[in-house]
């Protein structure tokens, strides 16, 4: 290594060696917090620490709230795919093989998303290198390994008549529509499995909203692909019950969050308040047009994009919120206090 | 060479503690921590500059903050000890000073007993070490972040830069050669206590014995054992305060996420059949249309 005598360590390779825990960090760049101007130990009732975040916010691109939309989207699919596939009538053939390729785009599109985030991404593989219940992150990267796999097994001996290897088909399309509803539902697990204290209180109503968002998405790309009438009715009573149920769900996270005036603000005020009302219009704009009298394809279609947007602008308005959650210390005191209140 | 941070007169008065072994998880004896006294803290700093020395951590930049003599801020990726000062209009319990007192404290990573960091991350990079303490290792960490959401005292982060998550080692590499970690070598006046941890805990209860009696009744500990945080149940860093959690920036009753996840689990469960039904709804209910 070079000589660093500017970084803030001093020290001078030529008569020390850089072997610490940390020789190897950059010099990150300085913050620069504002200036305080009044005694913070005045304020006895309510105190913080200069009003600065007790939490680290989370350090997440926003590759992270598009995973969430993308992984739901594909394991709804792969779900919706093993229902048809349980059917077993030919007329749903067409729809089984979107439903697998829906799934194995969005799984591999997924996968993507989550290794950029990292901040080692050649490291991406260490994910499956333990088996940890604990950590729905490591849960998520064993699903997400299993369910694409599944589907692309499916697919490839769909077409077979007989024998062992349409069993393995049959076998593995019922495996991926396992998986999908483990994919379409952890990330709920993922964001409440935390101590952002909006994300900490909303912890039984978020496995439920993205669930339902991924079944609202996954009805929404096949609002914009499926032909046929028996295809149309199932993907339009799945997409539009999906609708319903992350409009509903929404409500409730508000609610629920709202508990705590300071826990449930990030939903009203600022950037994710904006995106969480934009996503609610949306999702809403999107039943409108799906109950819309005269079945058309043009109307099927706006419900299409208008629920594929609500969803996407509801999972960033989730993450969002966890930021600015994050970053109010009086979200987490006053959540733990209640907390401590209510003691059972 | 074991060394346990004490003054003499206190070393005579624990002479008879024989720390017992404390069996909970099967770990032995050989539980190491620390105990930050912050009634004795005087805002040196010089736990924090022993840290950056002997663990090489670069500079966070030179700027004032406004906030008293804090202008390191938080703890961080690149900084794993932080003096707090808060400034307050009231006396110190006990004295006679006027209305005005100083409150400094010199945080750490609690090391906690049931780590939200180690439970979370989905790599194994971060591990409980032989001396108890959280270790990340950092050729296995690879920067997902989970961890930095999962601490419920803000105290792990990614950096940047370097793109892995970093926190105090409890200087793992000096431990691992017997000696007591750079922070508490360097504190001056024993605020900082390092030992192992049933010691600590005894020297810390006649500590706020002592404060009691001289009228500090301010004093208590925070963080000491299960009974006192059920969420962490007890951290391996603890710490004797003077004043609510809050005004050092502490959270007054943390949980480690993973304590109550498995009402997300559940909810998971619950979202997982809804989804099954609904799809074999729509396959089926598509049947019965055709037929109407």
């Amino acid at each position: 290594m070079e000589t660093v005598l500017s970084d803030g360590r001093d020290i001078d390779t030529k008569i020390a060696t850089l072997t610490g825990e940390a020789s190897h960090q950059l010099t990150p760049a300085p913050h620069q917090p504002g200036v305080w101007e009044t005694m913070p130990g005045a304020q006895r009732t309510d105190p913080t620490y200069y009003d600065r975040p007790m939490l680290k916010p989370s350090v997440w691109k926003p590759y992270i709230p598009a995973y969430y939309f993308v992984g739901g989207a594909a394991g709804a699919s792969l779900a919706l795919g093993a229902a048809a596939q349980l059917d077993g009538s030919h007329e749903l053939d067409d729809l089984i093989q979107r439903c697998h390729w829906t799934g194995i785009i969005g799984s591999s599109i997924a996968a993507v998303l989550l290794i950029s985030d990292l901040g080692r991404p050649s490291r991406f593989l260490f994910m499956l290198r333990v088996f940890r219940p604990t950590s729905p992150m490591n849960m998520g990267a064993w699903i997400l390994a299993v369910a694409p796999s599944a589907a692309v097994t499916a697919g490839l001996f769909a077409r077979r008549t007989n024998g062992i290897l349409q069993r393995l088909g049959e076998v593995a399309g019922y495996t991926s529509g396992i998986f999908g509803l483990a994919l379409a539902t952890y990330t709920g697990v993922l964001v409440a499995n935390t101590a952002v204290p909006i994300w900490q209180e909303c912890r039984r109503v978020l496995p439920i909203l993205f669930g339902a968002s991924a079944v609202a998405s996954a009805g929404s790309i096949f609002d914009l692909l499926v032909e046929g009438s028996r295809t149309q009715r199932i993907t339009y009573s799945f997409g539009l019950a999906g609708r319903v149920a992350e409009l509903t769900a929404g409500l409730a996270m508000e609610r629920v969050a709202s508990r705590v005036p300071s826990v449930g603000r990030p939903l009203k005020r600022g950037f994710s308040g904006f995106l969480w009302r934009a996503a609610t219009i949306l999702t809403a704009g999107s039943i409108v047009a799906m109950l819309w009298p005269g079945q058309k394809r043009r109307t099927r279609e706006i419900a299409g994009i208008l629920g594929l947007g609500g969803s996407l602008l509801m999972r960033f308005a989730v993450d969002e919120a966890g930021k600015a959650s994050a970053l109010d210390p009086r979200a987490s005191f006053h959540q733990q206090r209640s907390d401590l209140s209510n003691l059972d | 060479m074991q060394e346990v941070i004490v003054s003499p007169s206190e070393a005579l008065e624990f002479e008879h503690i024989v720390a017992h072994e404390d069996t909970r998880n099967g770990r032995g004896a050989n539980r190491k921590g620390f105990f930050t006294d912050t009634s004795l803290c005087i805002g040196c700093k010089a736990c924090e500059v022993a840290c950056k020395q002997w663990n090489q951590l670069p500079g966070d930049g030179f700027f004032f903050t406004g906030m008293s003599y804090d202008n390191t801020v938080q703890l961080g990726a690149s900084t794993w000890r932080h003096v707090a000062f808060i400034e307050r209009p009231m006396a110190l319990q006990g004295q006679d000073a006027g209305a005005f007192s100083w409150l400094m404290s010199s945080d750490v990573c609690k090391h906690c007993a049931r780590a939200g960091c180690l439970e979370s991350c989905p790599t194994g990079a971060i591990i409980r070490t032989e001396f108890d303490t959280v270790y990340v290792q950092p050729d296995v960490c690879n920067g997902c972040g989970y961890c930095v959401v999962n601490c419920p005292f803000g105290v792990i982060d990614r950096h940047a830069e370097d793109g892995r998550a970093w926190k105090c080692t409890l200087c793992y590499d000096r431990l691992k050669e017997d000696m007591a970690p750079a922070c508490a070598k360097a504190c001056p006046t024993d605020s900082i206590k390092f030992g192992n941890l049933e010691e600590l805990k005894e020297i810390a209860h006649q500590r706020v014995d002592r404060l009691h009696e001289n009228g500090v009744q301010d004093a208590y500990l925070y963080g000491a054992d299960s009974k006192q945080q059920p969420g962490t149940e007890g951290l391996n860093a603890f710490f004797l305060l003077l004043d609510k959690p809050e005004v050092y920036n502490l959270p007054p009753d943390p949980v480690v996420p993973t304590k109550k996840v498995g009402e997300s689990w559940r909810a998971m469960g619950a979202a997982a059949a809804g989804i099954a039904a609904l799809a074999l709804a729509a396959v089926f209910g598509s049947r019965m249309g055709e037929r109407t």
